[in-house]
């Protein structure tokens, strides 16, 4: 006769981030351990195969052999794609959160990124391209390139979200508990601040050890999207929730100085003018469904200084 | 279609949960406190103190106060402080009159050491060592010692009671060559497992006590346990008393005809530890570090732990937010509404209030969770 399996409950060690660690060194209250969350960071579900010739409990075997990395101590790399409670378990669809390029305004750079012109030079006029600037080509704006220093002109980041799914009619209500009205934006705080598309800062959460500034957004960034239509504005194809649009500001090191770019970037050419340019991204995560997206954003400063 | 709006219907009835990526923890139901007693052993050969590295690992200072013993050259990154060596000298010691070299630092490094370790009468004046720790019975005292202070980096919070071992060389010749350990003596902390003393104002302490370990005569003046210093168990510290190298008609305990007293200097005339007399700190550390056959001890470390109970209810954490989750917006792991569904946990954080992330842990392999399943996942946290 076997022994019955005793394994009980699962232990797991913890290793502090290094949030964490600097929460704790400043011995104000702060840290304080009140709620968990989980995660499934390494699993790949496209692996889940629900047609496999063995039946269902062959489906997920791959995904159930997947390796799991050590915990990290970087709070920012760390607990990524969390879990979600949902009081239904019949749902199918899910909302996600869609870069919206479909307006001229809001598309990307064609090199693939957003541009971020980081100084007047960068950015240019209208009336007056010089050399160095990038923001116009021959006195239209050019699109994909945020004037990152004096927020003007209409070219922004727009993000569109809903049930990304022909299936369903967007003119289906999307139910209020899954429509977004507030977004969390991360930012590299050396690099750039969150602004409205009228060129007002928006103010941060707070920053944290890796200089990642976290900025909670809802009115002011983020309106209820009204169009029902199948209209080729609209990058969400079943029911809409909200839109948020913002723009990038430079912060002032770019502005003023190379030295970044030395240290973080490198050169390329942009619109035919020779830069300096740090790439980097812009995370969007939805409040309620967690959804993100990393938005691809490329700093950029003409060689004139 | 259909689907999606029964889907909207059943919403309106279920409340989704307000935070619904975070679960709070009752402090009172969810958090426990533990503590564990670690214990590591550390041996330490004579030859790292004396030998292995031609004296690389010994640091002088040109203060003259004490010497530094590393498991390494000291001028590699790689080298760790393992202990430091020095003497002392009370004003009440018979040789203290007739010490001519470095008197005041001496003198100075014991009343350091006694202040600390054994605090002051109810006059305020510096208490000597006392042998067997019974300050009120008076009795013997150790006015002639070596210091022996272990790194932190090895006693950690502090040496386990009764697993103190020092042997010591006693052969009277001065030999580099192996001499020196042909008598050997063995000092333990002999009752530390079950009896230790506590009136020192750092912690608990317990008596050293040579026994003779090696040699083919009778190495001690008697077959006994003597009690030849104190060891400090939370500083770290061990006192050792002069009288393990002197013979005793000199008062030592080592026995007259066999062993006679330790020559600890060759280029001095000096028997046991008048070498106290004539020679600096570090001359006498580098005669007893000669001496030292072995070391060994265990430490303790004290872990304090939160364990949260991570309690994952069937209806709970069965979606997830992971970009390959949806293939456009429909979930991948479900084929029609009536499935149920499926995700991964493969990691725990940990969150204060401000859903800031402080700490984080990992499964060993991805587990599963549907709603028909419940677990509790405990993530420990020490510090």
């Amino acid at each position: 006769m076997g022994f019955l399996d005793n394994s009980g409950d699962i232990i797991l060690d913890a290793v502090l981030t290094d949030h964490g660690r600097k929460l704790l060194a400043k011995g104000d209250g702060s840290f304080q351990i009140s709620k968990f969350a989980l995660a499934d960071d390494e699993i790949n579900y496209t692996l889940y195969n629900a047609t496999h010739a063995s039946g269902s409990a062959y489906y997920d075997v791959e995904i159930l052999q997947t390796p799991v990395l050590e915990a990290f101590t970087d709070n920012a790399g760390s607990v990524k794609s969390k879990l979600i409670s949902y009081g239904s378990m019949n749902l199918l669809y899910l909302p996600v959160v869609k870069i919206n390029q479909l307006n001229s305004s809001t598309k990307m750079h064609t090199s693939g990124a957003f541009i971020v012109a980081v100084d007047a030079e960068t950015e240019g006029t209208a009336d007056n391209v010089t050399t160095y600037s990038v923001g116009y080509n021959a006195g239209q704006p050019v699109p994909g390139v945020i004037f990152g220093s004096s927020l003007a002109g209409d070219n922004r980041i727009r993000l569109d979200q809903g049930v990304d799914s022909s299936e369903i009619s967007p003119k289906e209500r999307l139910d209020p508990d899954l429509i977004e009205d507030s977004y969390i934006i991360q930012i590299d705080n050396r690099l750039g601040k969150i602004a409205t598309i009228n060129g007002d800062m928006v103010p941060e959460d707070y920053i944290d050890d890796d200089n990642i500034a976290y900025y909670t957004v809802d009115v002011g960034l983020v309106s209820q999207i009204t169009d029902e239509s199948a209209g080729l504005s609209e990058a969400i194809a079943g029911p809409r929730g909200t839109r948020l649009e913002f723009k990038i500001a430079a912060s002032i090191d770019l502005n003023t100085s190379t030295f970044l770019f030395s240290q973080l970037g490198g050169t390329s050419t942009l619109e035919g003018k020779a830069v300096k340019h740090i790439d980097s991204i812009v995370r969007v995560t939805g409040m309620k469904t967690g959804y993100s997206v990393d938005v691809p954003v490329r700093f950029a400063k003409s060689t004139i200084s | 279609m259909s689907q999606f709006v029964s889907q909207n219907q059943q919403f309106h009835r279920e409340k989704i949960m307000a935070e619904s990526f975070y679960k709070s923890l009752d402090i009172g139901k969810d958090v426990a406190n533990t503590r564990t007693l670690l214990h590591e052993a550390i041996p330490l050969t004579g030859t790292i103190v004396s030998g292995t590295y031609s004296d690389n690992n010994i640091k002088n200072y040109a203060h003259g106060m004490f010497q530094s013993v590393y498991d390494y050259p000291y001028l590699s990154s790689s080298a760790n402080h393992i202990f430091d060596l020095t003497v002392g000298v009370s004003a009440q010691s018979g040789l203290y009159s007739s010490v001519t070299s470095q008197k005041s630092k001496k003198l100075n490094i014991y009343n350091q050491m006694a202040q600390v370790l054994a605090g002051y009468d109810h006059t305020g004046s510096i208490q000597r060592f006392d042998q067997d720790g019974n300050i009120l019975a008076g009795g013997a005292k150790l006015d002639n010692v070596f210091f022996m202070n272990f790194s932190r980096l090895l006693i950690k919070d502090e040496i386990k009671k009764g697993t103190f071992e020092l042997e010591l060389g006693v052969n009277s010749d001065y030999d580099q060559a192996g001499v020196v350990f042909t008598r050997r003596i063995k000092l333990t902390d002999l009752s530390g497992s079950n009896g230790y003393l506590v009136n020192s104002p750092v912690g608990e302490y317990g008596v050293l006590y040579a026994t003779q370990s090696f040699g083919t005569n009778a190495v001690l003046a008697a077959n006994q346990y003597y009690a030849v210093g104190l060891l400090f168990y939370q500083a770290g510290v061990a006192v050792i008393s002069g009288s393990v190298f002197h013979d005793a008609a000199k008062g030592g305990i080592l026995h007259t005809t066999n062993t006679d007293s330790t020559r600890l200097l060759s280029t001095s005339g000096y028997h046991g530890l008048d070498i106290v007399t004539g020679s600096t700190n570090e001359v006498i550390a580098d005669s007893l570090r000669n001496r030292i056959y072995n070391v060994q001890f265990n430490n303790t470390v004290e872990l304090n732990s939160s364990v949260y109970f991570c309690r994952i209810n069937h209806n709970e954490y069965n979606y997830s937010t992971n970009p390959t989750y949806l293939s456009g917006s429909k979930i991948r792991v479900k084929t029609q509404s009536s499935d149920l569904p499926v995700s991964y946990i493969t990691s725990v954080g940990l969150y204060n209030d401000n859903n800031e992330l402080l700490a984080t842990a990992k499964l060993s392999e991805p587990l599963k969770k549907s709603s028909d399943t419940e677990f509790t996942i405990r993530v420990r946290l020490d510090y």
